[in-house]
C-alpha cells in the first residue's frame, strides 16, 4: 500500500490537472464573472419591485437571494464531476485512472474537488460583487464562520455528484436527470425563496436533502437572516447527511467500476 | 562412486517444481464473451511470462487480443480464470498488481488535449504513485529517453499521432514496472520511434522485468521475440 504523502500528491495532481486544462480555456473565468453580475442585477431589481412577506426591507431579500446565487454555483459544481466522469470515459483517460495504483474511485473524488473551489470562488465573487456594485449587507463578525460551515455542506453535497458519477459510468451518460435534480433541490432547498412558502409536502422535501439546512446556515453567517431552527441543529442536520451519504456514495461508484470491470462495459464510452 | 555429488548425496531438497512459483504475468483458464455470452471470445487461455520474457500475440483483427491485454492489464475481469502478476489477481490487490503492470492500450486515446507533455507525464507519474520525491527525476528521465525535450511544453492537441504515440510509450515505462503489455505500439511511430521503444524494452527486460506485445498478423518489425502465438478461435497457439 502507498503513504499517505504519496496518496495526497496523486489527489492533488488530479486537482492540478484540472486547475490547468481550466486555465487553458482563458474567457470561461471572466464569461462567469459576467453571469453572476446579470444574476446580480437582475435579483436587484427584483428585490426593489417585489415586497415579500418576512422580508422587512427589499435589501433583506437581496440579500436572501444573493446568498442563493452563491449556492446556486456550488449545486451545479457538485454535478460537475459526473460530466467529467462521462468526458473522461470518451477520451479514454478514465481507463488510465483505473489502470493506476491511485484507482478510479479516489479519482473520481479527487476529479469532483477542483469544481468545488472553483464554485467557492465564484461564489466569493458573487457575494463581493454584490457587495461593491449593489450594496450587499454582509454580516462580518459572522463571515469567517462561513468557510468551515460550507467546507461541511461540501462534504455533505460531494455524495450527490458521486452518485451521479457512478450513473455515469453504469449508464455512460453525463447527468442523466441531474437537471431535474438541481431544479428541484433549488426550489426545495430555498435558494431563491423561503421554504416557508412552498406547500407541505414540498416542504418535507426540504427536510431529506443537505441544501436546506446548509443554505439556512449559511445565510445566517453571511447575511444575518434569521433560522428557522438553531445553528447547532442546522450543523447536526449536515454533519448527520454527510455522515451518511459519503460512504453510501463511495460504495455506489466502487460497485459502478466493478460491475463495469465485470461486464467489460468499463472501457465502453 | 564417481566423485560427483549429487542432490540425493547430500540430501537437498529439490526445488519445487516451476508451476508452483509466482510468474510476473500469468493467465491461466481465461475466457470471456460478449454480449452476455453470445459471443465467445476467448476459450481457457494459458499463457505465462517469465523474468526476461518477450512474447508476441498476433491475429487477425476482431480475433480478441485486446480483450486478452485488458484482462492481462486488470481493466476487465475474465468470466472464468485468472490473470496474476507474481500470484495476486487485480481484483484481490488491485493497487499492487497495477503498480507492477503498464498498459499501453491501443489507439490515441487515454491524454488529455490541453496538457503539455510535462504536465501530463507529471501527473502520471503522480497517479501512478512514484515516490515523490522522485517524480520530477523520472519526468525529466522520460522527457530525454523518448526524445521529447523539444515537445516537452507543447500541449497534447498541438502534437502529432507520432508524438503522442511516443508520449504514450513515455508513460507507459515511466512508472518502471515490473510486466509492460504494449498494444500495437508502432501506430504512428517513425523508425525513430520505434528504436526509441525497443530501447526501452531492452532496458525493461534487463532490469528483470517482462514484455507482452501484441499486434496484428502480417505486422512488419525489426524486432526479435522469444515467442510468437496466434490468437484463434479464442486459443493461443504457438506461431
Amino acid at each position: 500500500m502507498s503513504g499517505l504523502g504519496d496518496n495526497l500528491s496523486a489527489f492533488f495532481a488530479v486537482v492540478r490537472r484540472d486547475f490547468h486544462i481550466f486555465l487553458s480555456y482563458r474567457t470561461r473565468l471572466v464569461s462567469q464573472i459576467l453571469t453572476s453580475v446579470f444574476s446580480l442585477t437582475l435579483f436587484y431589481y427584483v428585490s426593489r419591485l417585489v415586497h415579500v412577506d418576512g422580508f422587512t426591507t427589499p435589501d433583506r431579500y437581496f440579500g436572501f437571494v444573493v446568498v442563493g446565487i452563491a449556492l446556486v454555483g456550488v449545486l451545479y459544481s457538485c454535478f460537475a464531476v459526473s460530466e467529467t466522469i462521462r468526458q473522461e470515459l470518451v477520451a479514454g483517460t478514465f481507463e488510465r485512472l483505473l489502470l493506476s495504483p491511485f484507482g478510479g474511485v479516489r479519482g473520481a473524488v479527487a476529479t469532483a474537488i477542483f469544481p468545488l473551489l472553483y464554485s467557492f470562488v465564484l461564489s466569493t465573487i458573487t457575494l463581493g460583487l454584490g457587495a461593491i456594485i449593489f450594496g450587499l449587507q454582509l454580516h462580518w463578525s459572522t463571515v469567517p464562520l462561513a468557510l468551515p460551515a460550507l467546507i461541511l455542506a461540501l462534504l455533505a453535497f460531494l455524495p450527490f455528484g458521486l452518485f451521479f458519477s457512478a450513473l455515469t459510468i453504469a449508464t455512460k451518460q453525463a447527468n442523466v436527470g441531474a437537471t431535474w435534480v438541481i431544479a428541484l433541490l433549488s426550489i426545495v432547498g430555498g435558494l431563491y425563496f423561503p421554504v416557508a412558502l412552498l406547500p407541505g409536502w414540498a416542504q418535507l422535501a426540504a427536510e431529506v436533502q443537505p441544501f436546506t439546512p446548509a443554505t439556512e446556515l449559511l445565510r445566517h453567517l453571511l447575511v444575518d437572516a434569521p433560522m428557522e431552527t438553531s445553528v447547532g441543529l442546522a450543523l447536526a442536520k449536515i454533519v448527520g447527511f454527510a455522515e451518511i451519504l459519503v460512504p453510501l456514495s463511495l460504495f455506489a461508484l466502487y460497485r459502478a467500476i466493478r460491475l463495469g470491470q465485470h461486464r467489460g462495459t468499463i472501457i465502453e464510452y | 562412486m564417481s566423485g560427483v555429488l549429487t542432490r540425493e548425496d547430500l540430501a537437498i531438497e529439490a526445488p519445487a517444481p516451476r508451476e508452483d512459483l509466482p510468474l510476473p504475468l500469468s493467465l491461466r483458464g481465461v475466457s470471456k464473451a460478449w454480449d452476455k455470452g453470445r459471443v465467445p471470445v476467448l476459450s481457457r487461455v494459458d499463457l505465462d511470462l517469465d523474468i526476461g520474457d518477450r512474447v508476441r500475440i498476433a491475429g487477425r483483427n476482431g480475433v480478441g487480443k485486446t480483450t486478452l491485454m485488458r484482462i492481462a492489464a486488470g481493466l476487465i475481469d475474465p468470466d472464468q480464470g485468472r490473470a496474476t502478476v507474481w500470484g495476486a489477481s487485480a481484483a484481490e490487490r488491485p493497487e499492487r498488481y497495477q503498480r507492477l503492470v503498464s498498459f499501453l492500450p491501443a489507439g490515441d486515446r487515454g491524454l488529455y488535449a490541453r496538457l503539455s507533455v510535462r504536465r501530463q507525464l507529471d501527473f502520471w507519474a503522480r497517479i501512478a504513485m512514484v515516490p515523490r520525491r522522485q517524480v520530477a527525476a523520472r519526468v525529466e528521465e522520460a522527457i530525454e529517453t523518448f526524445d521529447l525535450r523539444e515537445l516537452a511544453d507543447r500541449r497534447v492537441d498541438r502534437m502529432s499521432m507520432g508524438q503522442r504515440q511516443r508520449l504514450r510509450i513515455a508513460m507507459t515505462f515511466l512508472p518502471r514496472p515490473d510486466v509492460v503489455l504494449l498494444d500495437e505500439p508502432l501506430t504512428s511511430l517513425d523508425g525513430e520511434g520505434a528504436a526509441i521503444l525497443y530501447a526501452a524494452i531492452e532496458r525493461l527486460l534487463d532490469a528483470g522485468g517482462a514484455l507482452l506485445w501484441c499486434s496484428p498478423a502480417g505486422e512488419h518489425m525489426d524486432y526479435e521475440f522469444d515467442r510468437t502465438y496466434m490468437l484463434d478461435e479464442g486459443r493461443l497457439v504457438p506461431a
